[in-house]
């Protein structure tokens, strides 16, 4: 008997839960300005974000997944994206969706209901509800990237719940086998709705379901910025130059409901949360600029202030949008309407005159 | 004052208990400040003021239910607008029962055997008017076949001919009438008696019309045989103490007769505004179906253009039908001497099925008795 | 007796077969310590244990191929898909097996499963939470296919579905999942498969729907009758064997027939249902028959959704329509 095979699986802190820095740093580290830019980021995304909560609350918007505790995955994922690389979201990175281009007030479009939320204005894909099949449409985006010779690279987000979907494996197999520029990023937040992550897999970590489709993946701490940032960096580089995916698992934790539809408290341990939320990014980055002598009080003031302001004008924007006119639900069935479906759009314009006038 | 009403909290949630308030009355509260804890079927969640202002009232105390839409707070405010709580779309949330009454597993017995008749017989006899159930079928399994309705028109006693060239089908109003019509001649047995009214020492300015409804109100009084509805096949009639005057009248649709209900109760002046009001509505084509229904006897005047005498066709189950031609001043014979007089012809037509020839000529009496007063 | 909604008379009934049949299995998405997303197995793990109420790991094709092993053993699995839209994960199993494995093993071999899901929109959710597709089921030999429309039908329905030997897809109509409350006897009766509901007897025109358009067909029927036009509604219930007969004898009484449906117009049940109809009582026809049905485009986000579910109003137009054939 000989063993074939062993795998190691790598797990990278920068910037611990005392907001100190490990011995070995990335240049990121001491970059000021761009930390400054992460944390204005984050900060924006939760005032968003407890808005948007709020807003379905009072009626003003429908189901909504918030991000909340999960600031730094999604952010030091859009900071550490090139602008032509191609993103596949799921439903809970609006703090990527910000930094390519998506306005504030056009995520809070998709969630209120309107179908010009989805249509970002980049190559970007769409939101992905049916939980991940989007994997594979990143996977042949990066196979057409591949074919074409680019120097690009897919990145492709996920809940640990969805590394249980079978399409999820199919596309990191394919991913491996053909060598596809993809990096598979799972958003583990410990939740799939009211499934734990112990109950959702046997597997140790989410990052060793890599080594099953032949491709190394590592465990990264959520909630450190700077880890997230750089790992994505530094994943994007082996795809985009050596057409090798990767699977980062970042760990942190879901600090609201699944939706504003669900209610943890059923089913999560009393007292988890609060537990959790001394891990919580956006604090542990605060503490760390502050002992740089990066940041003040007056400059947090202002912060909250100036993002209370933009998700305002966020909001008004809005709720004073025109509705799409009804016969639009026609709009973008074909390239061209075929005529057989022309008397019922005329149906659908007669009703709009009397409900838009 | 504001009122902010509970919104759909979940997905499709019909109500929600408050579990506790976080706000009293006369507290002021910033926008997003937790209000209240509130307890669905689905979740327990908080529900922040989507205003800054006074608190005025809360509509409910800890354990009340509060239904979705409901109103859940007051706040003071110079707005007089209600906010409806601003949920997409409409709830589907209901304070009705489910009443599944009489459910039959499967299907509901038939009360009536039914016509089988190929599509285009189907057609064929519309065109030509001829009622199904008069034609003989000699198809499969009792199936009325187009040749079926071609010899039916062929056996009929008058020669009438297929229309030919561009025709046009009747509808609506003109086809009921077409329709009517005929049902009428069929069934009613219809005898016309003809009189005039002496109108002139009638003042001037005089509402003619009022006048002949109340007229009628009277006669009917006096002779509640014309007053009436009749059923040739059971032989049962019904005779009324109300007086609901159906009034014809005409427009580019065709003919309408609305209903004056309870003429009896109306004076001069609210009969006049009614005939106005219905004139109008007919116009333009807002009279309510429930206003063309349930007269007991009907007044056409066809006076308005020309034509003195006629013989006015009675819809069953209606019994009489009284005929105003258009007055006119013609010689007349007063005290020996040759005058020139105000003279109305009126035409009764009566179903002598139900009403005899006494009843008929009295009621015409005591209209022209009325109107002469 | 208890006055319940369809989603409680849902649990009702799946507690009162848990309880009278040890082979029952309940499993899905957050079903187990969740109570479901919906609630419709609440309360059910602490009755029964987490051996006969599993919380699944997110794979909707692994739940459908996990029923099939299970049901060829013997157990009686009723599987719970979160919503109609992420059931297509398991269409190869319900498809390529569900719906074959008594015909491939020419009975050795059997699959009585229950498939639950939420089906239809009007909850103001988000995309791909609002489909209406039963056609394609209905389209699949060997399925049974059953949607209620009442709590009581969704009781006695349920239980017969569980009960049945062979597959069902039942089909719950999340619109109605909390509309109104109904007396339900908790007595373990099952209401027959395979046979329409005449919910309204009438005689002048015949209207048949399901699910969730079951609401707006008496509403409309109601505001007919107060002009003159007596409808008699049907609910099919049983999709698939479709009971025509109920229908066929129904449209030769009155000579009108609308069928109305939430899901898309074309290649929807109700061209199915006017086929047979026009196959089987076409000589009865006073009228051409009329469909009022979803319009052939994606069901639209919440903004727009309520213009997409047939109103109450179009299915009165379509009647009146029907009217004008003497």
């Amino acid at each position: 008997m000989k063993i074939v095979d062993r795998f190691e699986v790598p797990y990278y802190q920068y910037l611990n839960e005392e907001s100190h820095l490990a011995d070995v740093i990335p240049p990121l580290a001491e970059d000021q300005k761009t930390l400054l830019d992460l944390y204005r980021l984050m900060m924006l995304v939760r005032v968003m974000d407890t808005k948007a909560i709020a807003l379905q609350r009072t009626g003003k918007l429908g189901t909504y997944p918030s991000t909340r505790g999960q600031e730094a995955v999604f952010v030091g994922i859009g900071n550490a994206m090139e602008k032509d690389d191609i993103l596949v979201p799921y439903y809970r990175d609006m703090g990527t969706l910000i930094q390519r281009g998506t306005k504030l007030s056009q995520i809070l479009q998709y969630w209120g209901g309107d179908e010009r939320g989805n249509c970002f204005g980049n190559h970007d894909f769409p939101y992905s509800v049916p939980i991940g099949s989007q994997t594979l449409h990143a996977a042949g985006a990066a196979y057409a990237i591949k074919y074409r010779k680019e120097k690009r690279a897919v990145v492709s987000i996920i809940g640990e719940g969805a590394t249980s979907q079978g399409d999820v494996y199919e596309a990191m197999n394919v991913a491996g086998v053909w060598k596809l520029p993809v990096v598979f990023i799972v958003c583990n937040n410990q939740w799939a709705i009211s499934v734990s992550r112990e109950a959702q897999t046997a597997a140790h970590t989410i990052a060793q379901k890599a080594i099953a489709a032949g491709f190394e993946g590592e465990q990264i701490d959520g909630n450190d910025i700077i880890a997230v940032q750089h790992r994505t960096v530094e994943a994007l580089k082996l795809a985009r130059e050596k057409g090798q995916p990767r699977l980062l698992e970042m760990v942190c934790y879901r600090q609201h409901d699944h939706t504003t539809a669900d209610d943890a408290s059923r089913y999560e341990p009393k007292n988890t949360r609060e537990t959790e939320w001394k891990k919580e990014p956006i604090e542990r980055l605060r503490r760390f600029l502050v002992e740089k002598k990066w940041w003040t009080d007056q400059q947090e003031t202002e912060l909250q202030e100036s993002c209370a302001k933009q998700v305002d004008v966020a909001v008004q924007e809005y709720l004073s949008v025109t509705p799409q006119p009804l016969e639009s639900m026609f709009d973008y069935l074909y390239a061209e309407l075929p005529e057989i479906y022309i008397p019922q759009r005329d149906l659908l314009k007669e009703v709009e005159k009397v409900v838009h006038g | 004052m504001k009122i902010f009403h509970l919104p759909d909290l979940g997905e499709g949630l019909a109500e929600a208990e408050i579990r506790e308030w976080y706000v009293k009355e006369g507290d002021v509260v910033k926008v997003d400040q937790p209000l209240v804890s509130m307890e669905t079927a689905k979740a327990v969640v908080d529900v922040p003021s989507p205003y800054a202002g006074k608190i005025v009232q809360l509509h409910g105390k800890a354990n009340e239910i509060i239904k979705t839409g409901a109103p859940l707070i007051s706040y003071e405010s110079d707005e007089v607008v209600a906010d409806k709580g601003s949920v997409v779309g409409k709830l589907e949330t209901s304070e009705k029962k489910w009443n599944d009454g009489d459910v039959i597993v499967g299907g509901a017995k038939k009360t009536s055997t039914t016509i089988k008749a190929m599509p285009a017989a189907r057609v064929l006899a519309q065109q030509l008017n001829v009622n199904l159930s008069d034609v003989k079928p000699t198809g499969r399994d009792g199936l009325i076949t187009a040749d079926d309705v071609k010899q039916h028109m062929n056996q009929a006693a008058t020669s009438t001919t297929a229309l030919t060239g561009a025709t046009e089908g009747l509808r609506g109003v003109r086809r009921v009438m077409a329709q009517t019509m005929a049902q009428s001649h069929r069934e009613v047995v219809p005898v016309t008696i003809i009189e005039d009214a002496d109108l002139t020492d009638l003042p001037p300015k005089t509402d003619i019309t009022a006048r002949l409804l109340q007229a009628i109100v009277i006669a009917a009084k006096e002779e509640p045989a014309l007053n009436a509805w009749f059923d040739g096949k059971s032989l049962e009639r019904k005779v009324f103490n109300e007086v609901h005057i159906g009034l014809a009248v005409d427009s580019a649709e065709g003919l309408f007769v609305p209903v004056i209900k309870n003429a009896e109760t109306l004076a001069d002046a609210e009969l006049r505004k009614k005939v106005d009001e219905y004139k109008k509505s007919v116009m333009d084509r807002s009279v309510a179906a429930k206003d063309l229904q349930g007269a007991t006897i009907t007044l056409s005047n066809f006076g308005m253009i020309t034509g003195k005498y006629a013989t006015p066709i009675i819809v069953p189950p209606a019994v009489a039908i009284l005929g105003c031609g258009r007055s006119r001043d013609t010689v007349i014979a007063r005290n020996g001497q040759m005058v020139i007089g105000r003279v109305m012809p009126l035409s009764l037509t009566f179903d002598h099925r139900a009403v005899t020839g006494g009843e008929a000529t009295r009621f015409l009496g005591a209209v022209i008795r009325e109107l002469q007063k | 007796m208890a006055e319940m909604t369809l989603v409680e008379a849902v649990n009702q009934a799946l507690a009162y077969e848990m309880g009278a049949n040890a082979d029952v299995i309940v499993m899905g998405e957050d079903v187990a310590r969740n109570g479901g997303v919906f609630r419709a197995t609440l309360g059910l793990l602490d009755k029964f244990g987490p051996e006969r109420i599993l919380d699944t790991p997110l794979a909707e094709s692994m739940i459908a191929g996990l029923a099939v092993g299970m049901a060829t053993q013997g157990l009686k699995p009723v599987a719970e898909f979160q919503f109609m839209g992420f059931i297509y994960p398991a269409m190869d199993e319900i498809i390529n097996h569900v719906a074959r494995m008594r015909n491939r093993t020419r009975g050795r071999l059997t699959c009585p499963v229950v498939f639950r899901t939420p089906f239809g929109a009007g909850i103001h959710a988000p995309e791909h939470h609002s489909e209406s597709t039963e056609a394609y089921f209905a389209h699949t030999p060997g399925l049974r296919v059953v949607i209620p429309s009442s709590p009581a039908r969704a009781y006695g329905l349920l239980l017969a579905s569980i009960r049945d030997p062979d597959p069902v897809v039942f089909l719950e109509p999340s619109r109605l999942y909390r509309y109104a409350k109904q007396e339900v006897n908790n007595d373990g009766k099952a209401l027959p498969l395979d046979v329409c509901f005449t919910l309204r007897s009438g005689e002048d025109v015949t209207l048949v729907t399901w699910g969730a358009m079951v609401k707006e067909s008496l509403a409309a029927a109601e505001t007919l009758l107060a002009s003159g036009v007596s409808v008699e509604v049907i609910d099919v219930a049983t999709i698939k064997p479709l009971d025509i007969n109920t229908i066929l004898a129904s449209v030769e009484k009155t000579g009108r027939c609308v069928v109305v449906h939430e899901a898309p117009l074309t290649c929807g049940v109700g061209a199915e249902i006017i086929a047979q109809v026009a196959e089987k009582a076409l000589f009865s026809l006073k009228a051409p028959p009329e469909r009022v049905t979803g319009f052939d485009t994606i069901v639209p986000y919440a903004k727009m959704e309520k213009y997409y579910i047939p109103s109450e109003k179009r299915i009165i137009e379509a009647v009146n329509r029907l009217m004008e054939y003497a």
